[in-house]
């Protein structure tokens, strides 16, 4: 055996380690003395959310670049500072306190689950840090969180609203709702049903069903009994993947309605096409008739940027405008300035650079962003978003509208 | 930055509490528990919300966190008490996915994957950020100087004694009179309750938790803090505990230093680096940073060799065959 002439002592060991972390530490100190103004991004970039962090990322340094390039903020490069949240609440925490206490940056962008959203919430509340996310769970906005929070995603509840609209608008008489055991399914059937009798419409019934069953007739049976013009499964992919099929066996002509992460390309190769034939799918969508979304296509060079592209795309666009106007990088200055420079009756810009020039001439903006209009509720909630809507035709999606 | 550098304090000091329950059920027991993050949840959650629904003090929602993560310790022993090496692993790892699965579907009492938030911290209201962090250190600090006092008292006395036979070979203790079957639930029942006051402490210090929290990845830290620091070693548990959170926060300051390392593959990179970490460690150093050293058991001067030399040395290569 070799290993005694390879083995480090343990105290070589330990100066070996520490000589690495001090040599990575103080050039660290070093560049928090310098001119670049600092913001903080931190999302996943391995965990589940590792698909979308990477590209949210590319779509804020996108809108950066182009600040720099037309001088920056306040006289001063901006710089991300990017953290990995690991998709995990845990390593979040640790990320963000690092973004608040070390690099101290006035705003944190960028988190993708509830869980990570509202564990990383109160250190940003608390120590006035500005944070903007994408994550959907209805109760991170009831957060107190004085305002220092904003997500740009539709919670439920504007969701439930959106799509009972749609629904109504079909000329549907009688909506039956099926809904997989979640903390969204009472509140969304709770607020499509008020929506649906405000439209003129009706939901005859809602039922919600376990989730990991091999088959769902019961409940099929439960809902045909009363007779409804289109079914609503709000469930995820394995159980709609049965709820169409039992829906099928049971001959039901009916209209089926369900969002896009439940009916996804996937489930349709694993069905006959008769199964999903018809089938309507709804998604958050970008708007995509606004001018920022044709901005943020170019910006980016892909042929349709998604929901979470665009909504990266407006927290940079939020985030230096308000610094802009608040003429200081600070979370509070964010905190007071975003809803002034993303609505009301200023001049409506499509991008950072128009509304940094606009507000450098002492003229109000109202910034249209790429996601939505993104006006907020004082909670933070967004005020209005569009939705896509597909249909299922021969195993595939083909677009019906963004409305 | 001190703000930073305590709040990594405290993360170091829950980590080292972990390790310290952890290596009494695996350093002296030898029993391998891949669910030390599903007792970490149980103390979390019960603590969490016998504060927030009954309103009870902090310390004794702690306690109690404590308390009754010891009896679902006693409860995962006997149902394991059979098992051993890969089969007690994967049914741990089990237990451990059970309770993340429970806590998110039991709507009416932990409120699902949406968490618990608003968990009370002591004096938090009434203190400024960075004096709640200090305080909540200093709570820590003394929390885990306690257990390990503790815990050496333990790993040194009769009982730390049995365990480490039982380590060493199940068999030669049970011959040796002891009962091996309640050693076993009785090291359990210690290292949970350890692992459930650190998931309470977790859990009023950052006034969230969710079952994304109690994820395999925080049973991995653990794991490698006690190897870094040395199996079986108290002392390893906590230097260990603290050289995981180095390493982990100080990967943050080193990477974006390397040229040409985007964020996203720096990310990839800081994963690479802890594993790598954890292979060198375990091929250089297997015993850790502190290697364990059995306490030495004082011999009476009086005693008369009771077998000759010679005999004494057949004895020692003896082999047994069970």
């Amino acid at each position: 055996m070799t290993n005694q002439r390879i083995a480090l002592s343990r105290r070589g060991f330990v100066k070996r380690v520490g000589a690495l972390a001090v040599a990575g530490l103080a050039p660290a100190v070093v560049r928090g003395q310098g001119t670049p103004m600092q913001l903080g991004v931190l999302t996943p970039l391995t965990g589940a959310g590792g698909f979308d962090g990477p590209r949210m990322l590319k779509a804020m340094q996108g809108v950066i670049d182009e600040v720099n390039a037309a001088g920056g903020l306040l006289g001063r490069k901006v710089e991300l500072v990017v953290e990995d949240d690991q998709t995990n609440p845990e390593s979040a925490v640790r990320a963000a306190r690092k973004l608040i206490d070390v690099t101290k940056v006035p705003a944190i962008m960028g988190t993708w689950a509830s869980a990570v959203t509202t564990a990383v919430a109160p250190l940003c509340w608390e120590s006035r840090t500005f944070l903007t996310t994408v994550s959907g769970a209805d109760s991170i906005t009831k957060l107190p969180h004085q305002g220092y929070l904003i997500r740009t995603q539709p919670n439920n509840y504007l969701q439930a609203a959106k799509h009972a609209e749609f629904i109504a608008a079909l000329g549907v008489k009688r909506c039956f709702m099926m809904s997989i055991q979640a903390p969204f399914s009472q509140p969304t059937q709770e607020r499509a049903t008020e929506v649906l009798k405000q439209k003129g419409s009706e939901m005859v019934g809602t039922l919600i069903y376990d989730k990991d069953k091999t088959t769902y007739r019961s409940e099929v049976d439960q809902a045909l009994k009363t007779q409804p013009d289109l079914i609503y499964l709000n469930g995820y992919a394995p159980d709609v993947t049965i709820l169409l099929r039992d829906l099928y066996r049971a001959g039901y002509t009916g209209t089926r309605f369900s969002q896009s992460y439940a009916v996804t390309s996937k489930v349709l190769e694993s069905l006959p096409f008769e199964v999903t034939e018809g089938v309507i799918t709804v998604q958050p969508s970008a708007d995509v008739t606004s001018p920022a979304y044709e901005l943020a296509r170019k910006r980016l060079g892909i042929a349709e940027p998604d929901s979470y592209e665009t909504q990266a795309t407006d927290w940079a666009s939020l985030v230096s405008l308000a610094i802009a106007r608040a003429k200081a990088a600070t979370g509070t200055g964010i905190h007071d300035n975003v809803r002034k420079i993303s609505q009301g009756s200023g001049t409506k810009v499509y991008s950072a650079v128009e509304g940094l020039k606009l507000l450098s001439q002492g003229k109000e903006i109202n910034y249209e962003g790429a996601s939505g209009p993104c006006d907020f509720t004082d909670i933070g909630d967004i005020l209005d978003c569009k939705f896509r809507y597909n249909k299922v035709s021969g195993g595939k999606f083909v677009l019906l509208k963004v409305a | 930055m001190e703000n930073y550098l305590i709040a990594m304090a405290v993360s170091a000091g829950i980590y080292a509490l972990m390790a310290l329950g952890v290596n009494v059920i695996w350093g002296l027991a030898g029993m391998v528990n891949l669910g030390l993050v599903g007792f970490f949840a149980v103390g979390a959650y019960v603590s969490a919300l016998l504060t927030l629904k009954l309103g009870l003090p902090i310390a004794v929602g702690m306690a109690s966190g404590a308390v009754l993560t010891a009896a679902v310790g006693v409860a995962v022993a006997l149902v394991t008490v059979r098992l051993r090496g890969d089969y007690l692993a994967i049914v741990t790892l089990g237990f451990a996915e059970t309770i993340r699965i429970v806590a998110s579907n039991t709507l009416w009492l932990t409120n699902g994957t949406d968490g618990i938030s608003g968990i009370a911290g002591p004096y938090r209201g009434s203190l400024s950020p960075a004096a709640f962090n200090l305080t909540y250190l200093a709570i820590v600090t003394a929390i885990v100087a306690v257990t390990f006092v503790l815990a050496e008292r333990l790993r040194a006395s009769p009982f730390g004694r049995v365990l480490r036979a039982i380590r060493d070979d199940e068999q030669v203790a049970a011959i040796a009179g002891k009962h091996v079957a309640l050693f076993k639930v009785k090291a359990f029942a210690i290292g949970a309750a350890a692992l459930g006051l650190a998931g309470a402490l977790y859990a009023h210090y950052t006034s969230y938790i969710a079952p994304d929290i109690f994820v395999p990845l925080l049973t991995l830290y653990i794991k490698l803090a006690l190897l870094a620091g040395g199996l079986g070693n108290n002392r390893g548990a906590i230097v260990g505990a603290f050289a995981v959170v180095f390493l982990l926060e100080s990967t943050r300051f080193v990477i974006p230093l390397v040229p040409g390392v985007s964020a996203v593959q720096g990310a990839a990179l800081r994963e690479l680096l802890i594993a790598t970490a954890l292979i060198v460690m375990l091929r250089y150093r297997p015993r850790g940073l502190i290697p364990e050293r059995l306490p030495r058991i004082p011999v009476p001067p009086s005693t008369p060799p009771s077998v000759p030399p010679a005999a004494a040395a057949s004895t020692k290569n003896y082999q047994p065959t069970a």
